[in-house]
């Protein structure tokens, strides 16, 4: 669904590589989570994917991007805006129209799609978001996990093969975000979505995703199953927060690469330590 | 801290409720023509009885609406620069005292007109009427944000106001230049926070496909009703009515 | 410069009697908060986005208003005061650095607050390198704050407010964004602000860095204190936490799991201690 090959890129005016020669490809219907500090070219390796790098921000680019068949470069935002939804970080900046309905709309009145079609879409999308309750409020009325939702129907109504997540929780509670990360997850297995989040709770996103891609300095230095990745002794050195059961785990010295990842999978890996000293 | 609910109250001031009555309901287009056509009228008149009908109608439609306290308090903003007009064209043109109250008045009868439209309409409706009037996407879409997000950049200027007072900051205290150069440590977060928010909005927008079609479809769309047909009759019969009394008055 | 004795005597440095509030709109935003704290107290505030945490901590530095009861400050009703004027005592670290930063350079963002609040010129001097130093922003001093990455914009902010050195810190989400090692620096910082006898507040989601600090809790849930006590209690508590909307700390429910008594462990090393305990006693 997605190939990444050999590419780089560096900002207009800045000579430090944000990316390089990164390679990544990513199958139909997998659930990736990219980690990794700030710096580390996350975000820059995501808008590399939707298009905005290069259409929206000039700079060095070398190497090729492939989504769904499409070169990158070679298409224009609006052909890539129906393969490619793109959630950003701050709710309040991605919500324009005066109501919710009119604002999942927006990607769809921009591309023409016929009013009934819209009409449609909309519905769907605010039922499969459940927030049909809230389809005439206005953006001022909605609390910011609310108007994550409605972000993520505004692209779900544009019917994307691949869903971007841009830190969708870092301005919302963990109960919230819990909520929501559950929800991508759903959405997954009702639409066959490809998912790549950037996320830094990782105790939340490690048991929904498939795989996790750890960045720094502009290259990918571990990718794998999430066991995989938190059970290397130096993830927390490339800016990654293990979550403090792996911690834990770590310094008993547990499980190799089938690290317990939460309480209960620790507490039956003790169990089983437990039973094989008895006999 | 007058200065805070001050500024808290036009924020909300742009997020408006929106009105069920009558006047609410009617196709905005039509609520367009209604509000020019008294304006015209107005604008043709040069007799205070005539005006002062207009301004009459204005306040009923204004009654029916039931904005009447939201429309006092602009209004005693517009009669205040209708006084000052009236004052003006006394002392410093060679205008009879008649023609300076015509002035005057009819000052406010133009302004009260406009903004009845203004009033009863939705930004979702000013939106639907300027693509109506076809005007070009781009700056109907300058229109949107900015409604959508001056209350929320002046909610941001109130954050920053708090950090700086935490900071020491005393706003209220100090002669003209210091209190000149307080702006600094407002101003500068701001334009970076308007700037921010403007990026990102960018990015959001060109991720929605922000442009692609030439002719952008619509969820919603305007559309005449018999009430609206209705309205407009009677709007082209007073405005007949109108310029007939405006012309018969200047030519007698 | 109006400053605040310390002489008088109190021994509640902070204290909320029956407090409301609400917003000039008319939305209560509090209810009936009463609590007190102690001199040299840690304490944290945990509640869901619009509990009221945020809206609670800005009376304690003047910038909100109670609209009934009393909140005092070092003993005194902090209404008669403004929030310039108490802010030279209870320093509020704000969640977003871009709310605050304008200066042309670092160093002359950490001397804005320090001029604002009447030091003299020496002491200036000598609390913006001190400041400069602790927080590892040397290198940066004479660049504009804007040039810093969103983690170093923050650590400025921890920097410049205690440049002034306040009796009491409210930190604001000091976590968010902050990788590891910088997380370790905020804990050591707020252990030495302790040991000098400063009380801290802090307003956070985020859980796993609270649990290993073990400070007195406050849970808020819709405007009031749905819980207020020891951590160890009250973190443990399913059904106060359910109502606060907080998820528990993966050691308390890990020790849940393994059926441990309270007090559960506070870090992983001691974990690891009742762990490796536990598995020696079953060998014998």
């Amino acid at each position: 669904m997605i190939q990444v090959s050999n590419l780089s890129f560096s900002y207009y005016g800045s000579e430090r590589a944000v990316l390089n020669k990164i390679n990544i490809s990513v199958k139909k219907g997998e659930i990736v989570l990219i980690v990794g500090h700030s710096g580390s070219g996350k975000s820059t390796l995501l808008r590399a994917i939707n298009g905005l790098i290069p259409h929206q921000h000039g700079g060095e680019y070398s190497g090729e991007v492939i989504v769904d068949g499409m070169k990158v470069s070679e298409s224009s935002m609006s052909n890539l805006a129906t393969k490619v939804g793109y959630i950003f970080q701050n709710p309040e900046n991605q919500i324009f129209m005066f109501s919710v309905e009119r604002d999942i709309a927006f990607g769809l009145e921009n591309l023409g799609v016929a009013q009934e079609e819209m009409r449609e879409r909309v519905d769907w999308a605010l039922e499969l978001l459940q927030i049909k309750h809230l389809a005439l409020r206005a953006p001022h009325e909605l609390s910011d996990g609310q108007k994550q939702r409605v972000a993520i129907a505004g692209v779900i109504a544009m019917k994307p093969k691949i869903l971007i997540l841009d830190e969708p929780t870092s301005l919302l509670d963990p109960f919230t975000a819990k909520t929501l990360v559950e929800l991508v997850k759903n959405l997954r297995s009702t639409l066959g979505i490809t998912v790549l989040i950037v996320e830094h709770r990782l105790d939340l996103v490690a048991k929904i995703c498939d795989r996790i891609v750890v960045m720094d300095k502009g290259g990918i230095v571990l990718s794998g199953s999430p066991k995989e990745v938190l059970s290397d002794p130096n993830v927390s050195v490339h800016g990654v927060t293990e979550p403090t059961i792996v911690k834990l785990a770590k310094s008993l010295s547990l499980g190799g690469s089938n690290i317990p990842v939460d309480p209960e999978e620790l507490r039956d890996s003790l169990g089983q330590i437990r039973t094989n000293r008895v006999s | 801290m007058s200065l805070d609910r001050k500024m808290q109250w036009i924020a909300q001031g742009f997020l408006f409720v929106r009105g069920h009555t009558v006047v609410h309901r009617l196709d905005p287009r039509v609520r367009l023509i209604t509000s020019l056509s008294l304006f015209s009228v107005a604008l043709l008149s040069h007799s205070v009885e005539e005006l002062s009908i207009i301004i009459a109608i204005v306040l009923t439609i204004a009654g029916i609406a039931k904005i009447i306290k939201r429309f006092a308090k602009s209004m005693l903003f517009t009669a205040v620069i209708a006084l000052i007009a009236f004052a003006l064209n006394l002392f410093f043109y060679p205008t009879s005292p008649h023609q300076a109250v015509v002035f005057g008045v009819r000052l406010f009868a133009v302004i009260s007109s406009t903004s009845l439209f203004f009033l009863t309409s939705t930004p979702d409706e000013l939106e639907h009427v300027m693509k109506w009037m076809r005007l070009p996407a781009d700056f109907v879409m300058v229109f949107v944000i900015a409604v959508r997000f001056v209350p929320v950049l002046l909610l941001d200027a109130l954050q920053i106001m708090d950090a700086q007072r935490s900071r020491g900051l005393e706003f209220d205290k100090g002669n003209i230049f210091q209190r000149m150069k307080n702006v600094i440590p407002v101003m500068v977060p701001l334009i970076a926070v308007a700037l921010n928010r403007s990026l990102d909005l960018a990015e959001a927008m060109d991720s929605r496909a922000y442009g692609a079609a030439k002719k952008p479809t619509s969820l919603y769309h305007l559309a005449l009703r018999r009430s609206d047909y209705a309205m407009l009759g009677i709007v082209l019969l007073g405005v007949v009515i109108g310029v007939y009394v405006s012309l018969y008055l200047i030519l007698f | 410069m109006e400053t605040v004795s310390i002489e008088e005597s109190y021994d509640q440095i902070v204290s909320f009697e029956n407090v409301d509030y609400s917003h000039p709109n008319g939305t209560i935003a509090l209810r009936n908060i009463s609590f007190q704290l102690k001199p040299g107290e840690l304490l944290a505030i945990l509640g869901s986005n619009g509990a009221g945490k945020t809206t609670l901590v800005r009376h304690i530095n003047g910038l909100l208003k109670a609209t009934h009861g009393t909140v005092k400050v070092f003993g005194k009703d902090a209404k008669l005061s403004t929030a310039a004027k108490l802010s030279r005592k209870v320093g509020i670290v704000f969640q977003n650095p871009n709310n605050q930063l304008f200066e042309q350079s670092v160093k002359k963002e950490i001397q804005f607050a320090l001029r604002n609040f009447g030091f003299m010129e020496a002491l200036i001097e000598e609390r913006t390198n001190w400041a400069l130093k602790t927080f590892s922003l040397a290198e940066y001093a004479d660049r504009p704050p804007m040039e810093l990455s969103g983690g170093e914009k923050k650590r400025l902010c921890v920097a410049l407010v205690l440049a002034w050195d306040p009796e009491i810190l409210i930190l604001d989400e000091p976590t968010v964004g902050q990788d590891s090692e910088q997380k370790e620096n905020l804990v050591q910082i707020v252990k030495l602000l302790l040991s000098q006898k400063k009380t801290v507040i802090l307003v956070t989601h985020d859980i796993e860095f609270v649990w290993p600090l073990q400070p007195r809790v406050i849970l808020m849930s819709n405007g009031e204190i749905v819980a207020d006590g020891e951590c160890q209690e009250t973190l443990s508590n399913e059904s106060l936490m359910s109502k606060g909307s907080v998820l528990p700390p993966q050691l308390v429910e890990f020790s849940r799991l393994m059926g441990w008594s309270l007090p559960f462990p506070a870090s992983t090393f001691e974990a690891k201690s009742l762990i490796e305990k536990a598995t020696t006693r079953t060998r014998m």
